[in-house]
């Protein structure tokens, strides 16, 4: 197992420190910016002045953009589950399927590694991948901020990011259990992805449509606390959503148990449709 | 099973939706032994040895490799086994060594890298070599490098010379053999027969997912047709000739020349010619081409 950890880190190396370096930038310079933008004269005001219903999307945190939580909500917790679930569901689509489409898994399973160490050795490195470029986001939230009157310490600046990333971990095992069952990775890529916006989208709405909220409670991202979890981290729900991306990870791993591996190519799907005989 | 038996194949069934790959195999081969598994593209043959890897779940029958059933115990099976797929794929963004470092790892990093070397070194490879620089036939070599770096007490390889130049496929058969002559067994497929009749000791065809022989080279051209060409001193009716069991008159010349084809014992035919002015005769043995062409000769007409 740790044989395809390290491979796994190894051959995402490039994609870690690629998306750290970004975002630890864009980081940086947000908290730099921090005091410009509280001390503009007139900007709660603006704020403020925005249709309601573009405020309502993004909740509560508009109006309270100039305090700390309000500011780190707004220009980094609320889309980073998309941003970085780029990077997520592409790699887990890819973790094992990109491997059998271009041919590699075949050779790498004649080796003495079980089905279960290599699944579960893949799934660490690209949980540890995740938790490499959330962990530098975070140092580059941290060492900076208290120059600019960003008074947080760093376990508050920690909290939000522990929900943030088990919700990564839940769209990167989703893309990898739907991989195994669509035709390509591509599929279960573009699919988990456009679950993950629509989720994004539909909770947005939410804030301004009661009857959605019905649907929006029961969808990942409602759990995800966002600037929130800086005051108070809710434990019950990072464990549920810790649980759920486990759930679809165990689920994948059963999936690729039973699995006959292919020896190159995309494939078909994987089920048998009644009207198919 | 027997402590002499390398891999045994009873009745493996297995499906790819409506195609029926394999339909029952059987295999047995001994070990210490080159066995050669010949057939055309399509038949079987890939599907056969990715079951004995359990990379592929069969539908039916069974399977013991080395005396391990490959579902019930596949990491034990592959420790023991070296494999070359049909169609090797590698990573680009790797040199050779570090590709083969990662095979390394993946078998716990027991490898001896002084023979890894000499391999390379036997097979012109240069291991500092990008592997998206490399050609299919110097892919192969690390294909065929990985596979027996770990000195495998079977070699299940399939197609294992494709790509290279006449005189790596020499390299090839040579390190084949010196495996062989150190015990271990070697399983190969291929689709090109005289690769099978220099190399293996013995020979399976299959068709249609079925092995519709199995045999030593040798053997399976002294059973298969041979061509008989008979010079009388004078004209006479060779008709009755090709009355005899398993003998076909194929033409005949004024009744001096008969083309005859026999199947089998030739007995009945050295019997009945006694009864022929005989001047002289001739007798073309088949080579095993023409042997394998025979077995598909009924897959074309079906």
């Amino acid at each position: 197992m740790y044989a395809e950890f390290k491979h796994t880190l190894r051959r995402l190396r490039g994609q870690i420190i690629g998306w750290s370096i970004g975002l630890g930038v864009y980081s940086w310079l947000m908290v730099s910016l921090f005091d410009s933008i509280v001390n503009i004269e007139g900007f709660e005001e603006l704020m403020a002045s925005y249709p309601p219903e573009l405020l309502s999307f993004f909740g509560d945190s508009m109006l309270a953009i100039t305090t700390p939580v309000g500011y780190i909500d707004i220009y980094y917790f609320l889309y980073m589950p998309i941003i970085i679930g780029i990077f997520v569901v592409g790699v887990g689509a890819n973790l094992l399927v990109g491997d059998e489409e271009n041919g590699t898994l075949d050779l790498i399973m004649a080796y003495p590694v079980s089905r279960t160490a290599l699944f579960w050795g893949r799934w660490l490195g690209f949980a540890a991948g995740t938790a490499v470029i959330l962990f530098i986001s975070w140092l580059s939230w941290v060492i900076p901020a208290g120059g600019v009157g960003l008074d947080l310490t760093w376990i508050e600046f920690m909290r939000p990011f522990l929900p943030l990333f088990a919700i990564l971990l839940l769209f990167g095992g989703l893309a990898l259990l739907l991989s195994f069952f669509l035709p390509s990775a591509r599929m279960a890529s573009m699919l988990a992805g456009g679950l993950l916006v629509a989720n994004f989208l539909l909770d947005g709405l939410a804030n301004a449509n009661g009857d959605l909220k019905k649907i929006t409670e029961y969808l990942p991202l409602h759990f995800h606390q966002g600037g929130d979890a800086i005051t108070e981290l809710n434990g019950e729900w990072l464990i549920g959503l810790l649980a759920a991306s486990l759930a679809f990870a165990i689920l994948a791993w059963l999936r690729f148990q039973r699995r006959d591996i292919r020896v190159g190519g995309e494939g078909s799907w994987q089920f048998a449709l009644p009207w198919k005989k | 099973m027997s402590n002499d038996i390398a891999l045994m194949v009873k009745g493996l069934t297995k499906s790819y939706g409506k195609v029926r790959a394999l339909q029952g195999v059987n295999l047995q081969v001994q070990r210490g032994q080159i066995f050669g598994f010949l057939g055309p593209n399509g038949a079987g043959k890939t599907t056969t040895i990715r079951c004995l890897l359990d990379l592929i779940r069969p539908d039916g029958g069974m399977v013991q490799v080395l005396g391990i059933n490959p579902q019930a115990d596949p990491v034990t099976v592959r420790a023991q086994v070296g494999y070359l797929p049909g169609e090797l794929s590698m990573e680009d963004n790797l040199k050779v060594e570090g590709q083969l470092r990662y095979y390394s790892d993946l078998r716990g990093n027991k490898i001896d890298w002084d023979y890894v070397r000499q391999l390379a070194r036997q097979l012109d490879l240069d291991m500092r070599r990008s592997i998206k620089n490399l050609s299919k036939g110097n892919k192969q070599k690390v294909g065929v490098v990985q596979a027996l770096m770990h000195r495998p007490k079977l070699l299940l390889m399939d197609e294992p010379t494709s790509g290279l130049d006449p005189l790596m496929q020499q390299e090839v058969y040579r390190l084949l053999k010196e495996a062989r002559d150190d015990g271990a067994t070697v399983f190969f497929s291929s689709h090109i027969i005289s690769e099978v009749d220099a190399l293996a000791d013995r020979v399976a065809i299959i068709r249609q997912g079925v092995i519709v022989e199995e045999a030593e080279p040798q053997q399976l051209v002294s059973m298969a047709l041979r061509r008989m060409q008979v010079r009388f001193k004078e004209a006479v009716d060779p008709t009755p000739l090709g009355d005899v069991a398993g003998v076909t008159l194929l033409s005949q010349s004024n009744g001096v020349v008969a083309y005859l084809q026999v199947e089998g014992e030739m007995d009945g035919l050295i019997k009945a010619l006694a009864a022929f002015p005989v001047s002289d005769f001739e007798m073309e043995r088949p080579s095993l081409e023409e042997i394998f062409l025979k077995y598909y000769k009924g897959q074309e007409g079906n």
